[in-house]
């Protein structure tokens, strides 16, 4: 039985790894992404400020780096975007363009 | 021995892992628990987010009222410009969306050594980590006449509820040609901007239908919050309505006599047909009877944590916290939520912790289409909360970028307010 006992611990750490590294991931999305909606609604719903629901990972990436290049367009989403790290707005637009679009 | 079977053995690597994961620290207890006091803006949000993030956490939310009132946009209620009802948010979504159990009764005392709060009712609740989010109090004895059969005279409408309503009836029923005078409060208090946007959006209301009515504001500062967006909004809109007082010209407000709907400072006497007295503030009477305020009347935390600094396992968030150079605003107090909500979640549960982003942004009135913002974060540097980058609105902005503001804050009101009670 030893043999076996021993690949099964193998075998879950390996697991708890990998599934804490990503989840670590995600959980950094989401914990980025909770900054974004105290102004823009994560159903995809809302009017008055845009949807960032279905924009996709790309977009909501380069949109961010304008954002953070440049005050003109908007004062606040400056604010916001130079708040943020390359790695930080990678992981949030990772997080954002993965939820999908119910508005309640 | 027991020799261990491959079913037996996965199931309990399984089990490992997803204590690894997702479970509580705390031994001998299925979940750990949560009790977050107090249902407004700060407390609904640490519900919220705990739950959401963690489901190996009990979260109850001890709120003594069936509905929150918004103050954010109750200003524009005053002016005849929003229904009552629309500031409105039940607690149904929280409890059936996220679990959360949702207790509506009054916190009469916390024990922190027993790791218990008392309810009003005479029940207990023990809890593994306890937030606190009482919102404001007005100090004892700020203004010598202000109690509370006064209030009900002289409203502060400074908590949204019946309070507001009795402001707006006021003011409806008031005579075109009447004198309103608002009393605005020393620093610190909720909502630094706030007394000005009333007075604004007021002034917007008396020039559709009272115009020859006068705003008188008398100050317990010589300055005020954007002051010059303000007076440069109030000379383009409302020409000689407004008049503001500093505390140097008046020596301040010195007593209030409801009898006679009168304001007292130092050398003149001021009769108002509409008063609105907002009084000095401090942290609510829960955080001072808990000994969780310092003698500034405000709630000393760990900027990281928002871990109470005089009581450990005791977290606090909004207005009643020493916030450093974070404003006692709705927007500081959701974003401290968030913050503490992840800090509560990685104690008990292991989860990873990331550097939290603390923002602030207030879109404020000047008239029903001209609104202005700002936009600052914050960073914890050598224990305090300090802004690192801030941003606000200019003087010359042209109208279209008001307008545009003024349509953004209707959107904010509605994802901030979703994002706050589902
Ligand atoms: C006129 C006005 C306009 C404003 N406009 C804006 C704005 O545009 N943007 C913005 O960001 N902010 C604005 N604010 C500020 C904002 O309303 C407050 O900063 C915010 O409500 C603070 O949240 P809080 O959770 O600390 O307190 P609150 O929201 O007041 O919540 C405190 C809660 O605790 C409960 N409570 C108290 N004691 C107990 C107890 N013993 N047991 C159980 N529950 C208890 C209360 O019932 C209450 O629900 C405005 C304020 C005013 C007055
Ligand atoms: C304080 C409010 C606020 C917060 C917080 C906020 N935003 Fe924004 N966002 C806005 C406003 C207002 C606009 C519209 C700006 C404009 O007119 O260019 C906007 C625009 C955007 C756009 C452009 C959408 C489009 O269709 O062009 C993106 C992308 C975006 N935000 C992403 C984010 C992300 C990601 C976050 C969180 C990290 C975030 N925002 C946080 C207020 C906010």
């Amino acid at each position: 039985m030893r043999p076996v006992a021993r690949s099964a611990i193998a075998t879950g750490l390996v697991l708890l790894v990998s599934q804490s590294g990503a989840a670590a991931e995600a959980d950094q999305g989401a914990q980025l992404a909770a900054t974004c909606a105290s102004c823009h609604r994560l159903d995809g719903g809302g009017t008055g400020i845009p949807s960032i629901i279905g924009l996709g990972e790309e977009r909501l990436t380069n949109a961010l780096l304008a954002y953070r290049a440049s005050e003109s367009s908007n004062h606040i989403m400056h604010a916001i975007a130079l708040s943020l790290s390359d790695e930080e707005i990678a992981s949030v637009a990772r997080y954002v363009a993965k939820q999908g679009s119910n508005p309640r | 021995m027991k020799s261990w079977t491959r079913r037996e053995f996965s199931r309990l690597a399984g089990a490992a892992l997803l204590t690894a994961l997702n479970q509580p620290k705390a031994r001998g207890q299925a979940k750990a628990r949560v009790v977050v006091i107090g249902g407004g803006i700060g407390g609904a949000t640490v519900a919220r987010y705990l739950a959401a993030s963690a489901t190996a956490i009990e979260v109850t939310l001890v709120e003594p009222r069936q509905s929150y009132a918004t103050c954010f946009f109750s200003n524009l209620y005053l002016a005849g410009l929003r229904p009552f009802e629309s500031l409105s948010h039940g607690y149904e979504a929280l409890a059936k969306q996220y679990g959360i159990i949702v207790v509506h009764e009054s916190a009469a005392a916390i024990h922190p050594a027993a790791k218990t709060v008392a309810l009003n009712n005479g029940s207990k609740l023990s809890y593994d980590r306890l937030v606190v989010a009482p919102g404001i109090a007005f100090r004892d004895r700020a203004l010598e006449g202000y109690d509370e059969a006064a209030m009900e005279i002289m409203p502060h409408a400074w908590n949204a509820g019946q309070q507001t309503r009795l402001l707006r009836q006021q003011l409806e029923s008031m005579e075109d040609g009447g004198l309103f005078v608002l009393v605005a409060p020393p620093n610190p208090f909720r909502c630094p901007p706030a007394p000005y946007e009333r007075a604004s959006l007021v002034a917007s209301y008396f020039q559709r239908r009272k115009p020859k009515a006068k705003i008188l504001i008398l100050d317990a500062k010589d300055s005020f919050n954007a002051q010059d967006l303000f007076q440069d909004a109030w000379n383009r809109h409302y020409p000689g309505m407004i008049e503001w007082l500093p505390a140097q010209f008046t020596g301040g407000v010195t007593a209030i006599d409801a009898k006679t709907r009168s304001v007292i400072t130092a050398g003149a006497t001021f009769k108002a047909a509409v008063a609105n007295v907002i009084p000095a503030q401090m942290a609510g009477r829960l955080a001072q009877q808990a000994g969780l305020a310092n003698r500034s009347g405000w709630c000393p935390v760990d900027p990281v944590t928002f871990e109470s600094a005089l009581q450990p396992g005791v977290h606090l968030v909004g207005d009643a916290i020493i916030g450093g150079d974070m404003p006692k605003s709705a927007f500081c107090a959701n974003s401290q939520a968030k913050a503490c909500a992840f800090a509560i979640a990685a104690d008990l549960t292991g989860s990873a912790r990331f550097p939290a982003h603390l923002f602030n942004t207030c879109y404020t009135y000047l008239a029903p289409d001209d609104a202005f913002s700002n936009a600052i974060s914050f960073k914890p540097v050598d224990g305090k909360l300090k802004s690192v980058i801030s941003f606000v609105s200019k003087v010359e902005e042209s109208s279209e970028v008001r307008r545009q503001a003024a349509r953004a804050a209707e959107g904010w009101y509605d994802a901030f307010t979703h994002d706050v009670f589902g």
